[in-house]
């Protein structure tokens, strides 16, 4: 039985740095097979990717290699660079997580196609541009001869990762690795991606190794799963194996730690791992697991090694974990009566916005966000969800002052504050609160913990003296778990949970009214995106500040919100309790994205609706609904021609669209 | 501390660099005291002498003026002139080249144009005119005007750092807090920006010895019979067929020194980028 296309056998990969040797891929083992296809799931740093460089041999100067790849029986550890040539790209093929740095900018897409079938297939230039057209073809593009002669940058995102696959595709390779290629996308997007990949796979009999850190997106593309935590294979199996019946605490851990579809604040707290992964020096031994592992226990230690739970199905835990401890998997959500914190609908709004209106730019105009009215009651949590371009992160730019609205009005506790941050006064600074995206870019790298958080204190909330300052701040790191060691600390020397955990600290140390929480999970690994979301639920309802929450992640604002708010092209497309928007949705654009997020659970397979086309060009205005050239429920000229109407289905609930609701 | 050994480990060649500079540091301090003669003292006997004779260990010129003695007391100029250039035109570019990024829009177009003319005068040919109308070129008048040379290129780094950093969010973290401009520039993005900045002025450091030696080569440099090396050059030219020393042991000065400051400046970008 030799169709295996690639055979890993002990694989380990060490660099050698400042800080000494570390091990990147330790022992590393797997079987691939013909037509079969693999996904590799851990977080960042577990050396998912080195382990598809090294198939490659694109591995850094520094790194020493020892063990077998064996692609169709041959190492190809052991193959000269010039041999090599003959592999990448031709016979092994692989797409990269970022099309805009893959592709080169200053190449029209179809030379760059071209170039790969004349280099590897020694076609000539009218033959090679022929399967082109077929690869671009391929991957579903629409005019495919109009994409050949344009350049990377007229091209969105999603069509980019496209063509980046249909180059990987023009030489039929066997092996196709796949390394996060749509984390930076959008979710309608990625369901698009993932489903050509799916088709292609069967259709050109490739196999395929995908790598992701997403749960959901591995359900979806493979048969076969293998975590990785720390450089090394913590289980293996088949997919149906690994998520019905997870038996490393690692991947338990990576199942739970996900807000799924349905999870809300009020019934459950989230799973969380403790700490963080851990670089490995070279002579560690034992299960790498074991200082983050609830279940640890003194063999852990001493007895580590892969063992066999079911047919094909491995895992490096020492005491057969399904068996010996009563944790299955309906149980696997600890159900916690979470408080919630109590909003008074009788209130006045905390936050009104009235026709608010951004244009980016003079000459060439962005129309970035067109007109909306929502408000805020005070404690309460509003989740505003869409794709990247819908206007959601400059809205909370307006409301917390970094930019001025072009036009409309922002009322915070009746006082406008429709101006932007040099002309805001003190107490409106102190009481708006904003959260970035990256912690690592919004923390000053040069100034300590206490700098940081000090600063707010002493500039909004007029606490002059140092050492009252110091016990605050003291206090204010407890709540945010962590101790008073950080106090010296920069942010370089944390991790990116400790920094975004001292990012929420900041904003807490002078007591807003209201944070703006602009994708504040979204560059943190999942287990560590549970612990920040569980922190930052708990604050919400002790301090009873209100969040304006944004997320491209459906699965994250539904966990976390009260009211949610799809925006989509600028527009409002429906608001709503969180129950009255999420089940079932109405707007035909909420449906869309609730059906592109990957389910985690293998058995909830569903069809996702696929929105084809763009987002409209934001440099026009709009005439009809936004969203009618990508509608799957379109009902006709209207559509194009008219902005929808708004429906109400109840005092809190409405959505933007020609579509009545049907009884 | 311990990369900056690790980082020595790995490049032989920032041990020699620095171990050149601490040799011209040396001289520059202790070397005077430690000659046996003095750099204007003419030994009538033995002009062009070659190295070793009585007692000049690299010879002398044509007056018969001990060439150790000169290079010593030459060192002592240049390096002056140099260390503070490239502080002054730091500090001078640094402010300018912040102000221009921060506020941008007018300020920026002004700014650039005005280095943009700056900058169409060679630095050299500038100096040299400026130099030539003053007269009497001193150590403060030969900084000043290499510092105002070297000016357009520090606040153009200076600026391109600025733009980088300005647009990173923890700078917009500082606007919603209400914090002034001066301290958003000085307090926040400042500190981020040692790295290239410094790499900048110690290129500058060796750009103002190469300076300040080709205005003594040209003659707008030190006042004789101050020695200077450009001009120890220069005033033995003429008898470089008798006694070649005399120009090459000024030259190799130059070029020693210039070489080893910008191997110098590679290891410290080196060092400073593992800082971040």
């Amino acid at each position: 039985m030799n169709d295996n296309i690639l055979e890993i056998d002990k694989l380990n990969v060490r660099f050698s740095t400042f800080d000494g040797m570390f091990s990147a891929v330790n022992n590393v083992s797997l079987t691939l097979g013909t037509n079969e296809s693999i996904g590799i799931i851990g977080e960042s740093g577990c050396g998912k990717s080195t382990l598809s460089f090294s198939i490659m041999r694109y591995l850094a100067s520094n790194a020493s290699v020892d063990g077998a790849i064996r692609y169709k029986g041959e190492n190809l550890l052991e193959k000269s660079e010039q041999e090599m040539e003959t592999y990448r790209g031709d016979r092994i093929a692989m797409v990269f997580q970022n099309p805009y740095s893959s592709l080169n900018p200053a190449l029209t897409i179809g030379f760059q196609l071209d170039e790969v079938s004349m280099h590897h297939q020694k076609l000539s230039k009218k033959e090679a541009r022929k399967a082109t057209i077929e690869a671009l073809t391929m991957m579903n593009l629409g005019d495919p001869k109009g994409i050949a002669r344009r350049y990377p940058h007229q091209v969105s995102g999603g069509i980019q990762q496209r063509i980046c696959i249909a180059m990987a595709l023009l030489c039929r390779p066997d092996l196709l690795i796949l390394d996060e290629p749509t984390t930076a996308l959008d979710v309608t997007t990625e369901a698009v991606i993932l489903d050509s990949i799916k088709d292609l796979k069967d259709q050109l009999k490739m196999s395929l190794m995908y790598i992701s850190h997403d749960m959901g997106v591995i359900n979806k593309v493979a048969e076969h799963v293998v975590v990785m935590y720390s450089g090394e294979i913590v289980e293996r199996g088949p997919k149906e194996e690994i998520f019905n019946n997870p038996t490393h605490p690692y991947t338990r851990a990576l199942i739970n730690c996900m807000p799924r579809g349905g999870v809300v604040k009020e019934k459950t707290k989230l799973n969380t791992i403790p700490g963080y992964v851990k670089r490995r020096g070279s002579q560690e031994g034992g299960c790498p697991f074991v200082e983050r592992c609830d279940r640890r226990n003194d063999t852990c230690e001493s007895e580590y090694g892969t063992r066999k739970v079911g047919d094909r199905h491995f895992a490096a835990c020492d005491r057969a974990y399904a068996t010996d401890i009563p944790d299955t998997l309906s149980q696997k959500l600890v159900p916690k009566v979470q408080k919630k914190a109590q909003i008074d609908l009788n209130t006045a709004d905390l936050l009104k916005i009235e026709e608010l209106h951004k244009v980016y730019g003079s000459r060439r105009k962005v129309y970035a966000v067109n007109g909306i009215d929502f408000s805020v009651k005070p404690g309460s949590v509003i989740g505003i969800v869409g794709e990247s371009g819908c206007g959601k992160s400059t809205t909370g730019h307006m409301i917390s002052g970094l930019y001025k609205p072009t036009k409309g009005r922002i009322l915070f506790n009746d006082l406008d504050i429709s101006l932007a941050w040099n002309k805001r006064d003190k107490e409106t600074l102190k009481n708006i609160q904003l959260i970035f995206q990256n912690p690592g870019r919004s923390l000053n790298p040069s100034h300590t913990v206490e700098q940081i958080i000090g600063r707010a204190m002493k500039k909004l909330a007029d606490i002059t003296d140092a050492k009252e300052r110091r016990d605050r701040i003291i206090e204010i790191l407890k709540k945010v778990d962590l101790g008073t060691d950080y106090l010296e600390k920069k942010p370089r020397q944390l991790s990116g949970g400790e920094q975004q955990r001292v990012a929420i600290a900041r904003a807490l140390s002078i007591t807003p009214n209201l944070i703006v929480c602009d994708e504040p999970t979204s560059a943190l690994d999942v287990s560590v995106q549970a612990s920040v979301l569980n922190l930052l639920n708990d604050l919400q309802v002790e301090t009873s500040a209100a969040y304006m929450f944004i997320s491209h992640d459906l699965n994250v604002i539904n966990y976390l919100s009260d009211y949610i708010m799809v925006m989509y092209a600028g527009k409002i497309a429906e608001y709503g309790e969180r129950d009255e928007v999420m089940q079932p949705p109405f707007h035909p654009y909420t449906e869309a994205l609730l059906s592109a997020v990957p389910e985690v659970d293998p058995t909830k397979q569903k069809d996702p609706i696929e929105l084809q086309g763009q987002l409209p060009d934001p440099a026009k205005k709009p005439k009809g609904c936004p969203f009618a050239g990508r509608c799957h429920r379109q009902v006709g000229e209207i559509c194009e021609k008219e902005y929808p109407p708004m429906v109400r289905i109840s005092d809190t609930h409405y959505y933007y669209c020609h579509i009545k609701p049907t009884a | 501390m311990k990369y900056i050994l690790y980082q020595l480990k790995k490049n032989p060649l920032a041990i020699v660099g620095i171990a050149i500079i601490v040799f011209w540091l040396i001289m520059a301090f202790f070397g005077p005291s430690m000659l046996s003669f003095s750099y204007t003292e003419m030994d009538s006997e033995y002009q062009m002498a070659a190295p070793g004779v009585n007692g000049h260990l690299i010879g002398t010129d044509s007056l018969g003026r001990d060439l150790l003695a000169r290079i010593v007391y030459g060192s002592r100029s240049i390096l002056t002139v140099a260390l503070m250039t490239s502080i002054f035109s730091t500090f001078v570019g640094v402010i300018l080249g912040f102000s221009a990024g921060y506020f941008g829009g007018k300020v920026d177009a002004f700014f650039l144009r005005s280095m943009d003319i700056l900058m169409a005068i060679p630095p050299l040919v500038l100096s040299m005119v400026v130099l030539g109308i003053l007269g009497n070129s001193n150590i403060a008048s030969l900084t000043i005007i290499v510092s105002i040379a070297f000016v357009p290129a520090t606040a153009r780094v200076s600026r391109g750092v600025l733009l980088t950093e300005k647009s990173q969010e923890y700078v917009s973290a500082a606007r919603i807090r209400g914090e002034n401009h001066l301290y958003i520039m000085f307090v926040e993005i400042l500190p981020n920006t040692t790295g290239p900045i410094i790499v900048e002025a110690t290129a500058r450091f060796a750009y103002s010895i190469m300076m300040v030696a080709s205005l003594g080569f040209l003659g707008v440099g030190m006042q004789p019979p101050t020695p200077d090396w450009g001009m120890m050059v220069i005033e033995n030219k003429p008898i470089i067929a008798q006694a070649p020393w005399a120009v090459l042991f000024p030259a190799l000065a130059i070029a020693s020194l210039v070489i080893a400051i910008s191997i110098f400046s590679d290891f410290v970008s080196k060092v400073l980028i593992h800082e971040r």
